[in-house]
């Protein structure tokens, strides 16, 4: 039991320390705050191009494409993850993680917290912004369910970042393949425009990873968007994602830092 | 550098002969009956195309004992020393702490073991001296009831004080070295392996790591110190080595 609550200390002290890091940098809230603004600006003025069927009215569209640009943003946050990892090698601390009694695979795992954090909250952020400034609806009865059904959504996610990061033990390049990847899975994953506008074949191929269904179940719970299956089928999912991705790909993760203590690279940067 | 126990039996360091009975620590390793830190046979090579950097090494330290290991640029100190942390693994032969290697009990290895790297990286820039020390403080495990004592007797014993609120980047090449050494020594380590210790440090920074040295010594520990050449300073180590062509040859 000790020995958990000393584990769980050490968790929250990684993410002390990102936020530590964070916070160094006195520019950066305002930075995120005004491109969140811009975003916003540009796809409200997009939203009012938008006359299409599946879109009651510009303002359908545009609480259709905020949930999305904040899931894109979640989205990154997953992906960084490699790129944390990258920052780590190169400064020399990853081995120092390595070499603690916290190991190198938690301390990867606790290094997920603060970035999937700060995307929750830049994404609450967004939303709020799009409400006062844009007059966003959302829809009130069911927000606070979007909060259990992020965590699951996050949950799914994590375990992109963790296989990239997996890829970046061996490689040693932070961002290879993530740009690409993330520009895939906003298409396929149906942030900027309904999935039902694709190919038969990429519609299925949507199906094949958690950021669709969560995408659609968040924009049901916050814009009250039409949903294609019940939000309940689209939770279960994710929750089948985050069962079997997230021992997989923590599995991945530590063979690939043995595969480098082994060959020796694991020092490499 | 005083050579005090080049008489002892190969590849291994004592202070009194004795059998190591005894260790003081957090964790009581399991089989006192073997060496606090050894490494036998132990083989190491780059590229299949090179010779080894290490070739069949054996090193066997005693409870508190100091050691030297020398050797020109390239020769296989750092990594040796990489493998006697268990950050790296050898091809061939096993590193062991009280007769357990890192893949065996990765978690008390790391308790036992405290490695100091060579150069001036480990430490986040973006970082104070304090902040550094509990997140250094809290990764090792550390009792949560010993997490702050720890923390000053580090900033004590390696006289932080005036810094404890700046950041890395702000520091000098010697006080970030003196940051990576109260590090190295925070968790109160059985096995200590410094890689070029002395790098930037001043004389006063060295006096205080000798200190921090003989605490290990007196509880039984071990401290493994490598760099090119001699040390000008007074030290008394049990036991001096160089590697040559992969193997420790008495210095």
């Amino acid at each position: 039991m000790s020995d958990a609550i000393t584990a769980a200390h050490a968790f929250l002290a990684v993410m002390r320390r990102d936020l530590s890091i964070y916070l160094s940098y006195r520019t950066r809230l305002v930075s995120q705050a005004l491109t969140s603004v811009f975003s916003l600006t540009l796809f409200y003025y997009v939203s009012r191009l938008v006359h299409v069927s599946g879109f009651k009215s510009p303002s359908s569209y545009f609480g259709f494409v905020v949930v999305g640009i904040s899931m894109v943003g979640v989205m990154y946050s997953c992906f960084s993850i490699p790129e944390l990892l990258r920052q780590e090698l190169v400064a020399g601390t990853f081995d120092r993680l390595l070499l603690s009694p916290f190991g190198a695979v938690r301390s990867l795992l606790a290094m997920t917290l603060f970035p999937l954090l700060y995307s929750f909250i830049v994404a609450a952020t967004t939303l709020g912004l799009g409400c006062v400034i844009f007059g966003l609806h959302l829809h009130w009865s069911t927000v606070p369910l979007s909060v259990p059904a992020m965590a699951l959504a996050l949950l799914a996610f994590l375990p992109f970042g963790l296989l990239f990061a997996a890829l970046t033990v061996v490689v040693k390049q932070g961002s290879v393949g993530t740009s690409w990847v993330i520009a895939l899975l906003s298409i396929v994953g149906g942030l900027y425009f309904p999935v039902s506008l694709l190919p038969d074949w990429v519609q299925t191929a949507a199906k094949l990873q958690p950021f669709t269904a969560a995408t659609s179940v968040l924009r049901h719970l916050l814009v009250n968007s039409p949903i294609a299956e019940a939000a309940g089928a689209s939770l279960l999912k994710l929750a089948i994602f985050a069962a079997v991705l997230v021992p997989a790909s923590t599995f991945v993760l530590a063979t690939a830092i043995r595969f480098g203590q082994r060959r020796g690279t694991i020092v490499e940067y | 550098m005083t050579q005090r126990a080049l008489e002892a039996p190969v590849h291994a360091a004592t202070r009194d002969g004795a059998a190591p009975t005894s260790v003081v620590g957090r964790q009581k390793p399991e089989a006192v009956d073997a060496f606090p830190l050894e490494m036998t046979g132990v083989t190491k090579r780059w590229r299949k195309d090179l010779p080894p950097v290490l070739n069949q090494l054996d090193l066997a330290l005693e409870p508190g004992t100091l050691t030297w290991v020398g050797g020109r640029n390239g020769a296989g100190k750092t990594t040796m020393l990489r493998i006697a942390a268990g950050l790296i693994e050898p091809e061939q032969g096993r590193a062991q702490v009280w007769g357990v290697t890192a893949q065996e009990n990765r978690v008390r290895y790391q308790t036992l073991v405290s490695f100091l790297p060579a150069g001036d990286r480990g430490l986040y820039a973006r970082l104070t001296v304090r902040r550094q020390l509990e997140f250094w403080a809290r990764i090792s495990m550390l009792p949560r009831a010993q997490v702050n004592g720890a923390i000053d007797r580090a900033i004590h014993d390696f006289d932080l004080d005036q810094l404890v609120d700046r950041r890395v980047d702000r520091m000098s090449m010697g006080q970030r070295q003196r940051l990576r050494i109260a590090m190295t020594f925070l968790p109160g380590p059985e096995i200590v392996l410094l890689d070029e210790p002395l790098t930037s440090l001043d004389a006063e920074g060295a006096d205080l790591l000798l200190s921090a040295v003989e605490k290990v010594l007196d509880r039984d520990g071990v401290v493994l110190w490598c760099s090119p050449s001699g040390e000008s300073l007074d030290l008394a180590f049990d036991a001096s080595w160089i590697i040559d062509r992969g193997r420790l040859v008495p210095a």
